[in-house]
């Protein structure tokens, strides 16, 4: 197979895989949640040397649209979709949890060992947690969403959850894993085009004080 | 050509003299006799340059120097430079250097050679810092005094690819994503798609949803600028990014986008300084920056007041706003006024017909306590306030609020303050033109005040196009541009944003 694949997620630390079908041909980990733009443009180039490719040889451009806090996240789905651009190549999204989500789940190992729920969570900041639930797999791979995506304080999502039994994970995201999930996607049909920013929360933003009564105040 | 307290012309015979006492009193035992020297200056394939100080009738040589370039040949040599001891450490070997490499350039020339004493690191670093590259040792080589020579070079031609570059620039430090394309000096597309709308409601500009309107505009912004300079990916020889100063969260859209550009098409990037970009746009116009010149930067985000001796070398930051941008200013007065977003237009408007001697307002940082510290720099927070009182008191006396006074008088001191200073850097720099460049250079009253003034001092005023003066891409591309084709390396992919990125860092690595 001559479809490669370059992976792109910036939802926690800056995470690229190139992927030729199903095989990883190579995977660059930058884990600290900061230093986004820093470290994109060359774990892009890295992760490009090394699958020993040319950068025009890359026919899909697969990023992670989060949940994740702004200013990082978006910096992986500009450069994704600028290198689409670059290359000429088709340009996907896939929601960064379903990339946990899936490399749990065939960690977990077949279904037999365990039908209940995965729970998978991510640091939003502001003692807040992304989370969404997912009932399994499909055949191709490919997690089942069953609640969320969502954003709440951690007691919240507890209350939410509560008398339900679900798995939960501690595994970190990975671009190969993202890749896994949109190659299942594309299998099943159900692979996206949307790249939107997963926010889920409006940008801060508030309204202005009104100037005259500033005024007043600083005569008064 | 004027070069702040001195001056610098093509050295001629006349000037052999001056010139030979100085080379006698710089290089003792090295010196050339004055045989060679007169050669040397007078030759056709050479070019000296002297500069002088002191009044004019009687002007003292205070340094010389000279290239060698054979005709039909792509190689130059800096045959020599020497600096009076007094007058050193004042950037006039710079200075030389500069004009030098200038007129290396008007001769098609591809590489240029030096040398240097191994025992010189100032000299040195002045090379270094020119873009020179130290490529050889001659062992011995100034003798009597046994000590080596490093052989430097500076490779016109290397990056500047043997024609004028395609360089497409992106700018995302404040509200607009700007996407431009130039050749060489010429600009090929300019395209800007600004989210102001989205900030309306709240009077300024929202960082978070600036930010994540560069996201949304990106692709569409470069689809229509590489169609309306009717060129693909595939033309574009290197990329330019803004990385400071500016809303950090708006400009690592930027950076994450045109590092993985320059990745997928493998062509070399330029890390650039929003606010000398500002200051370059005006060659887009004129085909060349004149120097030195004084700039006044003025926006939403910056008051920035600037001594620029050479684009790429020598930017100086004479002063800057200590609180609120003149933008903001107008943005917030409007608010007192009961007016809309962005403020500079709405005031503007409002202005038509209004006295602006109605009411004095403050000038920020005016008076002569300040002007010791403050020179140069602004102050509009007062302004502000001052305007905020005088409605206040207005409706607690139930007097009617004449908008228009109100508007042209406050117009009038933040135009009056932002021409004075810049006027007065001009005069006491020496430096006879000025350069205008930010969004609130569309302000009627602010370019009329500035035109009245420049025009009664001789100083000569140079107002690009709006759509170049407001924050856009072309003057990204256009500053790339210039690096690259004065043999700049290209910048790594790990530079980040810098909000508050110095106007002496024109290019981050």
């Amino acid at each position: 197979m001559s479809n490669f694949t370059l992976c792109i997620d910036t939802s926690a630390g800056t995470t690229v895989a190139v992927l030729q079908g199903d095989e990883v041909r190579s995977e660059i980990h930058f884990d600290e949640n900061m230093k986004h733009a820093e470290r994109i443009g060359d774990a892009i180039a890295q992760a490009i040397a090394g699958a020993e490719i040319s950068p025009a040889r890359i026919t899909n451009v697969v990023v992670g649209r989060g949940p994740a806090p702004f200013t990082g996240l978006r910096i992986g789905i500009a450069a994704a979709v600028m290198f689409s651009e670059g290359v000429g190549a088709k340009l996907w999204g896939v929601t960064s949890l379903e990339a946990i989500a899936r490399a749990a789940l065939v960690e977990r190992g077949d279904a037999s060992a365990s039908d209940k729920p995965l729970l998978v969570t991510a640091d939003a900041r502001r003692s807040e947690v992304y989370w969404a639930l997912y009932s399994g797999l499909t055949k191709s791979g490919a997690p089942i969403l069953l609640e969320g995506p969502g954003v709440l304080k951690p007691a919240a999502l507890e209350e939410l959850l509560a008398g339900k039994e679900f798995d939960r994970t501690q595994i970190k995201i990975n671009a190969a894993d993202l890749g896994r999930v949109f190659e299942a996607q594309l299998l099943d049909g159900t692979a996206s085009t949307d790249v939107g920013a997963l926010y889920l929360r409006e940008a801060d933003a508030v309204a202005p004080k009104d100037l005259r009564e500033f005024g007043k105040r600083v005569s008064g | 050509m004027k070069n702040l307290n001195y001056i610098i012309r093509e050295a001629a015979e006349q000037d052999l003299e001056q010139i030979m006492e100085l080379e006698n009193a710089c290089f003792g035992n090295d010196a050339w006799d004055a045989d060679t020297m007169h050669f040397e200056v007078v030759a056709h394939h050479t070019h000296y340059l002297a500069a002088f100080d002191g009044p004019e009738e009687t002007p003292k040589l205070i340094g010389f120097a000279g290239l060698s370039k054979i005709p039909g040949n792509d190689q130059a040599d800096i045959q020599t430079i020497a600096v009076s001891e007094a007058a050193r450490g004042k950037g006039v070997g710079k200075a030389l250097m500069l004009e030098l490499l200038k007129e290396a350039r008007r001769l098609h020339t591809a590489e240029m050679f030096l040398e240097v004493r191994a025992d010189n690191p100032a000299a040195q670093n002045l090379y270094l810092n020119l873009g020179f590259e130290h490529i050889d040792t001659r062992k011995r080589y100034y003798q009597p005094d046994d000590v080596d020579a490093w052989v430097m070079r500076l490779q016109f031609a290397k990056t500047s690819i043997g024609r004028e570059p395609v360089v497409l620039g992106i700018e995302t430090s404040c509200d607009e994503t700007g996407v431009g394309i130039v050749r060489g000096n010429t600009l090929l597309a300019n395209i800007i798609s600004s989210s102001m709308d989205e900030h309306a409601r709240f009077g300024g500009v929202v960082p978070e949803i600036a930010a994540r309107a560069h996201l949304e505009a990106l692709k569409p912004t470069l689809d229509q600028a590489l169609a309306k300079a009717n060129l693909s990916l595939k033309d574009i020889d290197a990329i330019a990014v803004t990385n400071g100063p500016g809303l950090g969260g708006a400009l690592m859209v930027g950076i994450g986008a045109a590092k993985a550009l320059s990745v997928a098409i493998e062509k070399p990037i330029y890390a650039v300084n929003h606010l000398v970009g500002h200051v370059g746009v005006d060659i887009l116009e004129r085909g060349e920056l004149q120097t030195p010149t004084v700039a006044l930067l003025v926006s939403g985000g910056h008051t920035s007041l600037l001594l620029v001796r050479d684009l790429l070398n020598d930017v100086e930051l004479l002063g800057e706003t200590i609180d609120d941008a003149a933008g903001e200013a107008f943005d917030k007065v409007a608010r007192v006024l009961r007016l809309k977003y962005p403020g500079g237009p709405e005031i503007d408007k409002a202005a038509v017909g209004g006295d602006p001697k109605a009411i004095r307002f403050p000038r920020g940082l005016s008076l002569p306590k300040d002007m010791e510290k403050h020179r140069y720099d602004f102050s509009f927070s007062g302004l502000k306030t001052a305007v905020a009182r005088w409605v206040e008191v207005a409706e607690t006396k139930d007097e009617p609020i004449n908008v228009a006074d109100i508007a042209a008088s406050f117009r009038e001191a933040v135009a009056d303050v932002l021409v004075t200073k810049a006027v007065n850097a001009c005069l006491d720099h020496k430096v006879p033109r000025l350069l205008l460049g930010g969004g609130v250079v569309a302000n009627a009253r602010l370019r009329e005040l500035a035109q009245e003034r420049c025009d009664a001092h001789g100083i000569e005023l140079r107002i690009p196009a709006l759509s170049l003066c407001t924050d856009n891409g072309a003057m990204i591309a256009a500053l790339g541009a210039q690096l690259m084709m004065a043999g700049r390396a290209p910048s790594s992919l790990h530079f980040g944003s810098d909000s508050t990125l110095p106007v002496t860092t024109v290019q981050s690595h």
